[in-house]
């Protein structure tokens, strides 16, 4: 709820605040070229990471600083992203937005349409900077119309997490876990367990009701979430999910939490890795980046195992997972001097070494390849054999509008809007195909009222 | 007889132990393991209590900083609130002029007016005058209440009218009438006022959160936001700042609530 409250707000003031604003997307052309700029002395960056990942995060701004002497970064912790979206736009209305801010991966054509941004491309094309090396995955999400609008900074996809000592328990092969719908079912009877009064103690799979999940799950079906190419080639103008393989997705989730095998913990990311590290459920969906503190909090009370995410009995092969997480904008309201110095960190956070050692602070993906050669990201991978599930999970999906992810700019409300759903259709409030319908006319309506505000 | 006062006793700590249940079962969870907490079903008291949360809260955030901040800014809005309402609320109960009631409603509509309607405006006034990351930028937008006013209006109303005539025979001027009369008599309500004041303001997050970019300015509510990482939620580590942030006010409601008893007994006896 307070995703959507913060964004329902920040949405009001950038309707107000930019109405009739020069037009986004600038090319390179309008920057000055590199040698014309002198960067500023210092600049101020928002970011939304805190505990473990905020230290990480100010270990690269420290590594930064101390690596050169003509720039010093400040950075700022400002709240969650959506505590940190309501913030800049309040900024940028009396034009005191940073140089450089953290924004979350459903923020991108919100960020895009407020017309505050400097696209990375415009920097990338005057620096000739190379972006070979970048995992393709990561940077494609980032990217409209093909170019990129944001620097990718902390990446994770989701996958399969299961209990080894259960699949042991049970018989089942702990070196090869389910994939398919059909594969997570029948597993998913066999791991689920039943005290003498017939309650259950142990249930075979139990993913929370989070829209990312959905939005994963239609894209390893080789589906589009929204029109136009997922709204990559044009801005979108609705949602698409109400078809076939929207219903596949609902009807197997609903089956399972009907046959007692699908813990259902509700609207509740935390209940449902809590449920996992509780033992209550024995395989769920969840985040790359949740790995390191699964490992820490089970702390040896079972061995965990990864796997690769659901996709249906057919296995499409147009179908992969998508990318999540922030990236880093530069914003266009500051002088071109800190825009550049702004740019200079972000170069230096691409770095490998920077990377691999980001990695290994926190969990998330490189974005360089060439970081996973570095010596902290060696050992991590080691220590955590587990990650590579989710190294191979991108590399493996194929780029195309499915996998790189929908972009709407009311993309949080699209994802409130499809729990609601999920939550409907495993209540038995509704039947699946009329859940769909209505969360699609739903959204169409908010797409539709969105596009007008924001021509 | 006897029965019955067992039977309030018994029906009261049942009350209590069901108001205080989610409280004790933060300060249960701060000393737990963060490895125990995930056990299930969950345990509600630590086998093996230990301090180690409170430690990592230290180690993560500057918490003292944080409170003194908050309490700081806190008494502060206190201070001006009880002074702008409380005149504010004389004027509108004892003095007659044109256009009160008016006025009066013109004060109340204020409630109206979401205070997230308000932000932006606020937080350009504040920044234009260079209060950002201050103590009077934190504080200053809240010292008026119109929530307060009202408040403390009709507790005055309660005030004998005769009192006041008796007053003016006397020859008290009006603002000696304020003093000495209708303040010492209101106790109970400026109490209300002082804890309402202090608690809405010890526990604002968007504001501080609005107006600081200093580590050092911010307070304890952007303080507990920090520790909760975005990946995964450390119940232990979030509760443990919890216990730490609440014990102040709590200690601060149950010398107040003294103070409004007193207030309210002493009202009760002169009848």
């Amino acid at each position: 709820m307070r995703k959507f409250l913060g964004f329902a707000l920040a949405l009001t003031v950038v309707a107000a605040a930019c109405g009739g604003a020069a037009p986004g997307a600038s090319d390179s052309s309008s920057l000055a070229p590199a040698k014309d700029v002198a960067p500023a002395a210092s600049i101020t960056w928002w970011h939304a990471m805190s505990g473990v990942n905020g230290d990480a995060l100010n270990k690269i701004v420290t590594g930064f600083n101390s690596s050169q002497s003509k720039i010093k970064v400040e950075a700022i912790f400002q709240g969650t992203y959506d505590d940190l979206l309501a913030k800049l736009n309040t900024a940028i209305a009396s034009n005191a937005a940073p140089a450089l801010v953290q924004v979350y991966d459903i923020g991108q054509r919100y960020m895009y349409d407020s017309q505050q941004v400097v696209p990375m491309q415009a920097f990338i094309d005057r620096d000739k900077f190379n972006t070979t090396d970048f995992e393709p995955a990561v940077i494609n999400y980032y990217k409209y119309q093909d170019k990129l609008q944001s620097m990718p900074f902390n990446a994770s996809t989701p996958m399969l997490y299961f209990n080894k000592d259960a699949f042991k328990e049970v018989g089942l092969d702990a070196t090869k876990p389910p994939v398919t719908f059909t594969e997570i079912t029948e597993a998913a009877k066999k791991l689920t367990k039943k005290d003498a009064s017939g309650a259950t103690i142990r249930f075979g799979f139990g993913p929370s009701i989070y829209g990312w999940l959905f939005e994963q799950l239609r894209a390893t079906s080789g589906t589009l979430y929204a029109d136009n190419g997922n709204g990559r080639d044009n801005r979108a103008t609705k949602v698409v999910y109400n078809d076939a393989a929207g219903k596949a997705i609902l009807d197997w989730w609903k089956a399972g939490v009907d046959g007692g095998y699908f813990y259902n913990p509700g609207i509740d990311n935390d209940g449902a890795a809590n449920a996992f590290n509780a033992q209550k459920t024995a395989m769920y969906i969840e985040s790359t980046a949740r790995l390191r503190g699964h490992i820490t909090t089970v702390a040896g009370k079972f061995e965990i195992g990864t796997g690769l995410y659901p996709r249906p009995d057919s296995k499409p092969k147009e179908g992969g997972n998508i990318i999540g997480g922030a990236s880093l904008y530069i914003m266009k309201s500051r002088p071109p001097a800190e825009q550049q110095a702004a740019w200079e960190f972000v170069k230096y956070a691409m770095t490998p070494a920077v990377q691999g050692q980001w990695q290994s602070d926190t969990g998330y993906y490189p974005i360089v390849k060439a970081a996973y050669d570095t010596a902290p990201s060696k050992e991590w991978s080691t220590k955590y054999p587990q990650f590579l599930t989710a190294i191979t999970a991108i590399r493996e999906s194929p780029q195309n509008r499915m996998t790189n992810g929908a972009v709407l700019g009311v993309m949080p409300q699209a994802r409130q809007r499809t729990q609601k759903m999920i939550e409907s259709v495993l209540l038995g409030q509704a039947t699946s195909q009329a859940a769909l319908d209505a969360a699609v006319a739903d959204m169409n309506k908010a797409i539709d009222t969105y596009n007008k505000a924001n021509p | 007889m006897k029965i019955s006062v067992l039977a309030n006793y018994a029906l009261l700590i049942v009350g209590s132990i069901i108001v205080a249940f989610p409280l004790l079962l933060a300060l249960s969870y701060s000393l737990m393991s963060e490895s125990e907490i995930a056990t299930f079903p969950p345990p509600v008291l630590p086998a093996d209590p230990t301090l180690d949360n409170y430690g990592k809260v230290f180690a993560t955030i500057p918490i003292g900083r944080y409170l003194l901040n908050s309490f700081v800014v806190s008494t502060a809005v206190v201070a001006g609130q009880l002074l702008t309402a409380s005149l504010a609320a004389y004027a509108f109960s004892f003095l007659v002029f044109r256009g009160r009631q008016l006025l009066f409603f013109l004060f109340l509509s204020t409630l109206m007016i979401p205070w997230e309607a308000t932000i932006i405006p606020n937080y350009m006034t504040i920044r234009t005058i260079g209060w950002l990351d201050t103590y009077q930028g934190l504080a200053v937008p809240f010292m008026a209440t119109a929530f307060g006013t009202f408040l403390l209006r009709q507790a005055f109303l309660q005030i004998p009218r005769e009192l006041w005539d008796a007053a003016r025979i006397d020859g008290a001027t009006t603002f000696r009438f304020l003093i000495s009369t209708v303040i010492p008599l209101s106790r109970p309500a400026l109490g209300t006022v002082a804890i309402y004041g202090f608690l809405s303001t010890y526990n604002q997050y968007f504001w501080p959160l609005l107006i600081t970019n200093q580590t050092l300015m911010r307070t304890t509510q952007v303080g507990i936001a920090q520790l909760r990482f975005e990946e995964t939620l450390r119940w232990g580590l979030v509760m443990a700042g919890v216990i730490m942030v609440a014990v102040p006010t709590l200690a601060l409601l149950v010398l107040g609530q003294r103070q409004l008893i007193r207030g309210l007994t002493a009202g009760a006896v002169k009848g």
